[in-house]
């Protein structure tokens, strides 16, 4: 076989991986036209409730207006904000307290049934006990993002801390490595992957906080939205927070997916 | 040789047991274990798995305290690892978040003692062993016999006078393993180290080796000792290994194995 021969099967396998590509991309695109399609054209109809379930257009309209008189990205900002702070904080304070576990065994097992029952306990139902203590703000709202993650967090890294091969651990204790470097130069680098797999989920989980949060509390934020719009029966508005709140969550999870990959690169 | 008798050895355990103790049971993994090393004496224990080979490495190492007796290295009581004693495992689990030259800085870095002349110490290790070229390479790009010697490196790079070798080579294909040998033993010659290595193959053992010490099991004791002829002992185990001497001292050592396994029995 010559080698233009072999350069050519090259070339037709690299353009028949191209043209799936296109098909599945046109194919995903084709989906969303045909939903946003369908909706409008039975809201047109009157074939569903335009009350409950607006229409694309309206949407359209009213999340124009809303930026355009700059009333929107307050909102959004306030809960993005939020949002953030409280997956930092219950991925830090998570990782702190698997740490702590980690450097005392006993304190591990002491801890243990606690962290069960932590972990059994829906953090959402806590939402009372923040807002009499930490007042109905901010504060209540960033405690619910973190209280929902920090607990699982905890139990997913100290159980990575765990799982890395006691032989990573041997070879530096024989070079004379003590309990903080072990931890520094060995555990924590290694359980870095999952570190930040842990951080995409707790985005996801973050966000489930802070909208219940700003459910219950806020003046201000989508959830506060969701909730004004339902109260006021304005379903436009509810059906245009939950659209934005799609966007920027699925940006806030590809975003922690690029840091991993960035970050991971010399694990592979 | 009175007076070399008096003199401390490099290692020495003296009347040592060790248990390991669970919830279930209290296991006897060594009984009695009584062994002299010279300074730059190069050792081999050979057994059945179970014998407790690796028990005594990391009793030397100073990973774990004897049950009862004693572990002097040049007469002082081990107490915990020491910069002194080098430890080699089966794999080379090399850090594959640092580049192989943070890999032999390792030591190093947890010894507090890296400065420019200790690194220069290590890069020149990493050239004797034909590995200068990938020093800013990371683990993943290289072979297993690339890697193992760059874990050697990184054990070398603290200057221990005593390495432990834990079936180095058992992770192997047959041709990096032969060529290993030669190149870890003339390098353990060069710089004048003491060395203790485990391992299941027997001709290993006895190309390598100046003295042999067969183990059996449960629990595990030295059944009996087999020392090396001058002229297989100073031929690089290549090389011993086609020595006229070799075939009948490999008989030998086969048939103290075989008294261990049946005693097992």
């Amino acid at each position: 076989m010559q080698p233009n021969e072999i350069d050519a099967i090259h070339r037709s396998h690299l353009r028949q991986a191209a043209r799936q590509r296109c098909l599945i991309v046109a194919t995903q695109l084709a989906l969303l036209l045909l939903f946003i399609g369908v909706w409008e054209g039975l809201a047109r109809a009157n074939a569903i409730n335009v009350l409950i379930f607006s229409y694309p257009s309206k949407m359209w309209q009213l999340f124009w207006s809303l930026m355009l008189d700059g009333s929107l990205l307050p909102h959004v900002a306030m809960t993005v904000g939020e949002t953030v702070v409280g997956f930092l904080l219950g991925t830090l304070l998570g990782t702190l307290l698997a740490t702590l576990i980690w450097w005392s065994p006993f304190l591990s097992r002491v801890l243990e049934p606690y962290l069960v029952v932590g972990n059994s306990m829906p953090k959402v139902a806590l939402g009372p006990v923040f807002i009499v203590g930490l007042g109905p703000g901010l504060l209540s709202v960033i405690a619910m993002g973190c209280a929902i993650s920090v607990i699982i967090t905890t139990i997913v890294i100290y159980t990575s801390f765990k799982e890395v091969n006691p032989n990573y651990v041997k070879v530096v204790q024989t070079l004379g490595a003590n309990k903080r470097q072990t931890f520094t130069m060995v555990i924590l680098p290694a359980t870095i992957p999952t570190i930040l797999s842990t951080l995409k989920v707790n985005v996801g989980l973050s966000w489930v906080g802070v909208i219940v949060g700003e459910f219950l509390v806020s003046q201000k934020g989508l959830g506060y939205l969701i909730i004004y719009g339902f109260q006021v029966f304005n379903f436009t508005l509810v059906m245009v927070s939950l659209a934005i709140i799609a966007v920027v969550a699925t940006l806030m999870y590809q975003g922690v997916a690029v840091l991993e990959r960035l970050l991971t690169r010399q694990f592979q | 040789m009175n007076q070399l008798l008096s003199l401390p050895a490099k290692i020495e355990l003296r009347h040592v047991t060790h248990l390991y103790v669970t919830t279930s049971r209290a296991f006897m993994a060594v009984r009695d274990i009584n062994l002299r090393v010279e300074e730059g004496e190069f050792i081999c224990l050979v057994g059945p798995s179970g014998c407790g080979k690796t028990t005594l490495l990391s009793l030397i190492a100073g990973l774990e305290k004897p049950t009862a007796g004693k572990i002097l290295i040049e007469g002082r009581p081990v107490e915990g690892t020491s910069r002194q004693v080098g430890y080699m495992l089966q794999q080379d689990f090399l850090f594959n978040w640092r580049t192989i030259e943070e890999n032999i800085f390792l030591g190093l870095d947890i010894q507090g003692i890296r400065n420019r002349e200790t690194e220069a110490y290590a890069l020149h290790l990493l050239e004797e062993m034909e590995l200068a070229d990938v020093r800013k390479a990371y683990p993943s790009q290289l072979s297993g016999g690339m890697r193992q010697r760059v874990a050697l490196v990184r054990t070398l790079a603290c200057q221990p006078d005593i390495l432990l070798l834990d079936e180095p080579f058992s992770a192997l294909d047959y041709q990096t393993k032969l060529k290993l040998e030669d190149l870890i033993f003339s390098a353990l010659r060069r710089h004048k180290k003491t060395a203790v290595l485990v391992t299941h193959d027997l001709s290993e053992s006895i190309a390598m080796g100046d003295r042999v010490y067969i183990l059996a099991r449960n629990p595990g004791r030295i059944s009996s000792e087999v020392v090396v002829p001058a002229a297989i002992r100073e031929a690089l185990p290549f090389d011993a290994r086609n020595h006229p001497g070799f075939h009948e001292l490999f008989h030998q050592v086969w048939k103290e194995m075989e008294v261990v396994s049946d005693a097992a029995k």
